[in-house]
C-alpha cells in the first residue's frame, strides 16, 4: 500500500515534466542554447570555413562593429523602415475595425472578417512573391496602371520599385501593411467588442459627437491592444530579413542592407564566414531593439 | 411589443424612391463603400495572379487584367515540364505536416501541464516563453542553428528543417494552448483525478475535446509559418531538390519557357490555395479559438 502511494506521488511529481519535456527540448535546444552560443561566439574570432580554433577576443568584435559606419547606417535603415511601416499598420486597421464593427448584418460581418483575414493565412514567402510580381517592372499591374492606363510615366521612366532603389523600403512597407491589415483589424475588433455598448450610447445622450466618443471612449479602451501591437510590430519590423533577401540583395548601398543583412552577409556570404564578427553585429542590433522595447513597455505601463 | 410594431410599420411602409433611400442611409453607404475599397485592395493582387495563371502567353506580356484569350493548360504544363516541381511540392507537404504535428503535440502537452499539472517553476517557464516573443531570436540565433544542423549532418536535408521549424511558433502555440486550457475548470480535472484518471487520460478525455477551437488556431498558425518559411530553408539547404516550393518560387525569375509568367502564376495558385481553402472552411472554429486563446492573453 505504502509503496503504491509513494509510486503515485512520484508519478504525479514527474508527470508534469513528462508533459513539458518535448516542448522544453525544442525550446532550449533551438532557442535558448543558440542565443547563449551566439553570445559566446560574439566574443571570439570564430570563422566557420577555417579549421583554426576560435580564440577569445573579448569585446574586439563589438568595438570593430561599433567603429564601422556600416553598422550605424544599417541600424538606421532598419529604423527608417520601422518608421515607414508602423504608423500605417496601426492606424489603417484601427479605422477599418471601427467601420466593420458597426456592420450589424451577421452574414456580411462574417464575410468581411473572412476576407480581411485572407492575407494573414497566406504564408510569408508567398506574400513576398506575390508583391514581387505586383511591383514587377515589365508585367506588374502597378506599373501597368501608371504607364498604360494613367499615362503618368512612360516605359523609360517608370518607377523601379524593388531591387535596392530608394523606393524599395516604402514598397516593402506597403506590402507589410497589406499583409497585416486584416489580422490587426481582427485584433481591434475584439477590443471594440469588449466595450460595453451603453458606454458610447450614454456619451451620445450627453451630447458628445462621434469624434469625442472616439477620443474619450473608444481609443482608451483599445489602448492595451494597441500597445501590444506596437511593441510586437516594432520587433518584427526592426528584425526583417526575408524580404530584404528576396527584394534587395547584398548590395551594401541598398537601403535594404540593414543590420540583419549585414549580419547575414558576414556570417554566410563573405570570405571565411566571420561568424564571431557577425554574432557581434546581431547582438548589437538585438540590444538596440531591446532598449527601445523596454522603453516602450515602460511608457505604456505608466499610462495603462 | 413596441419594437415589433415599428418593424411591421417599416415593412408596411411604401418603398422609398432610390434617391431618398440613399440620402437617408448615406453614413451606412459610405461605411460599406470604404470597407469595400479595403476589400478590393486585399483581393485585387490575388485576382491578378489567378487571372495571370489562365492567360495565354502573348496576353501575359500585355498587362491588361482581363486576358483576350484564356489558356488553361499551364497547370498541367508545370507538372509535366518542371522536373523539380513535384519534389518541391512534396517537400513542402512533408515539412509542413511534420512541423504542424510536432508543434501541436508539444504545445498541447506543455499548455495542459502549465495550467492543470502545476509544475514547480511553471511561472518561470511562462515568463521565458513570453520574453522570447520580444527578442529577435529567429535572426540572431541563425549562426548557431546552422552550426547545430551542420553538427547533426542536417545541412541540405529536408527532414532536418522540421527541427528548427518547430520552434518558430512554439512559444506562441504553448501560450495559446495555455489560455485555452485555462477555460477548462480545474475542478473538472480534479474530479477526473479522484475518479482514477491519470494525467494522460484526463488530457485525452477532457482537455482535448474542450480545446478544439484553440487547436484549430495552432494548426493554422503553424501551417502558415512552415509552408512559407524562407530564411531557414534558404540558409540550411542549397539544393533545389531539398527546398520547399515557395522558396523555389521566390528564386524563380519570370521570363520565357518553363518559367513564363502564366506558368509561374499557376504554380503560385497551386501553392497558395490549400491554406486559403482550409482557413475558409475552418473560419468559424478559427475565430472562436482566436477569441479564447490569443486575444484574451
Amino acid at each position: 500500500m505504502m509503496r503504491a502511494a509513494q509510486a503515485t506521488a512520484l508519478r504525479q511529481g514527474i508527470s508534469p515534466w513528462m508533459f513539458l519535456l518535448p516542448a522544453l527540448l525544442f525550446f532550449v535546444g533551438y532557442q535558448v542554447y543558440p542565443i547563449v552560443r551566439v553570445v559566446w561566439i560574439s566574443f571570439t574570432d570564430y570563422q566557420f570555413l577555417t579549421n583554426a580554433p576560435a580564440n577569445w577576443v573579448g569585446l574586439d568584435n563589438y568595438a570593430n562593429a561599433l567603429r564601422d559606419p556600416l553598422m550605424w547606417r544599417s541600424l538606421w535603415r532598419a529604423c527608417l523602415f520601422t518608421l515607414m511601416f508602423l504608423p500605417g499598420t496601426i492606424i489603417l486597421p484601427l479605422l477599418l475595425a471601427i467601420l466593420v464593427d458597426r456592420v450589424t448584418a451577421p452574414r456580411l460581418a462574417t464575410f468581411y472578417r473572412v476576407v480581411l483575414l485572407i492575407p494573414a493565412v497566406i504564408p510569408s514567402t508567398l506574400v513576398f512573391v506575390l508583391w514581387k510580381w505586383m511591383y514587377n517592372f515589365q508585367v506588374g499591374p502597378i506599373n501597368h496602371v501608371l504607364v498604360d492606363v494613367l499615362g503618368i510615366f512612360t516605359v523609360y521612366n517608370a518607377p523601379q520599385w524593388l531591387g535596392g532603389t530608394a523606393l524599395t523600403l516604402p514598397s516593402i512597407a506597403i506590402m507589410e501593411v497589406w499583409w497585416g491589415l486584416g489580422y490587426h483589424t481582427i485584433f481591434f475588433l475584439a477590443g471594440l467588442a469588449a466595450i460595453p455598448k451603453d458606454l458610447p450610447e450614454a456619451a451620445r445622450l450627453d451630447g458628445a459627437n462621434e469624434w469625442q466618443i472616439f477620443w474619450n471612449v473608444t481609443l482608451p479602451a483599445l489602448q492595451p491592444i494597441m500597445m501590444i501591437l506596437i511593441v510586437l510590430r516594432f520587433g518584427s519590423a526592426m528584425a526583417v530579413i526575408d524580404e530584404y533577401l528576396i527584394f534587395g540583395g547584398f548590395n551594401r548601398d541598398s537601403p535594404t542592407y540593414t543590420w540583419t543583412m549585414f549580419m547575414y552577409d558576414q556570417a554566410f556570404k563573405l570570405g571565411t564566414w566571420r561568424q564571431g564578427f557577425a554574432a557581434a553585429i546581431g547582438m548589437i542590433g538585438a540590444a538596440a531593439m531591446m532598449v527601445v522595447v523596454a522603453g516602450l513597455l515602460y511608457i505604456f505601463r505608466r499610462k495603462g | 411589443m413596441a419594437r415589433a410594431a415599428t418593424v411591421q410599420e417599416i415593412n408596411k411602409a411604401p418603398p422609398l424612391p432610390l434617391g431618398e433611400w440613399m440620402v437617408r442611409n448615406r453614413p451606412v453607404l459610405i461605411r460599406h463603400a470604404v470597407i469595400w475599397v479595403f476589400i478590393a485592395v486585399i483581393l485585387l493582387p490575388l485576382v491578378w495572379v489567378l487571372l495571370m495563371s489562365v492567360k495565354s502567353l502573348p496576353d501575359a506580356m500585355q498587362g491588361a487584367l482581363w486576358p483576350a484569350r484564356f489558356d488553361f493548360t499551364h497547370y498541367s504544363y508545370v507538372f509535366q515540364k518542371i522536373d523539380t516541381l513535384p519534389v518541391n511540392l512534396f517537400n513542402s507537404i512533408y515539412v509542413t505536416t511534420g512541423t504542424v504535428l510536432l508543434t501541436t503535440a508539444c504545445a498541447v502537452l506543455a499548455g495542459f501541464a502549465l495550467v492543470h499539472l502545476r509544475p514547480w517553476g511553471g511561472a518561470f517557464i511562462v515568463a521565458m516563453l513570453l520574453a522570447s516573443l520580444y527578442f529577435p531570436i529567429r535572426v540572431v540565433s541563425l549562426i548557431s542553428v546552422y552550426e547545430i544542423q551542420s553538427f547533426l549532418g542536417l545541412i541540405n536535408s529536408t527532414s532536418g528543417l522540421i527541427l528548427p521549424y518547430v520552434t518558430l511558433n512554439l512559444a506562441i502555440s504553448i501560450l495559446i494552448m495555455r489560455s485555452v486550457f485555462q477555460l477548462v475548470p480545474h475542478e473538472l480535472i480534479e474530479a477526473a483525478k479522484i475518479d482514477g484518471c491519470g494525467p494522460w487520460r484526463t488530457l485525452w478525455l477532457i482537455g482535448i475535446p474542450m480545446a478544439r477551437n484553440g487547436l484549430v488556431v495552432v494548426f493554422i498558425v503553424n501551417f502558415v509559418t512552415a509552408w512559407g518559411e524562407f530564411l531557414l530553408c534558404t540558409t540550411l539547404t542549397n539544393d533545389q531538390t531539398a527546398r520547399t516550393m515557395p522558396v523555389v518560387l521566390a528564386a524563380a525569375q519570370g521570363g520565357l519557357g518553363q518559367w513564363a509568367w502564366p506558368r509561374l502564376a499557376a504554380v503560385y495558385v497551386i501553392v497558395v490555395t490549400p491554406g486559403i481553402l482550409a482557413f475558409t472552411f475552418a473560419q468559424r472554429l478559427f475565430f472562436k479559438g482566436l477569441a479564447e486563446g490569443v486575444l484574451k492573453g
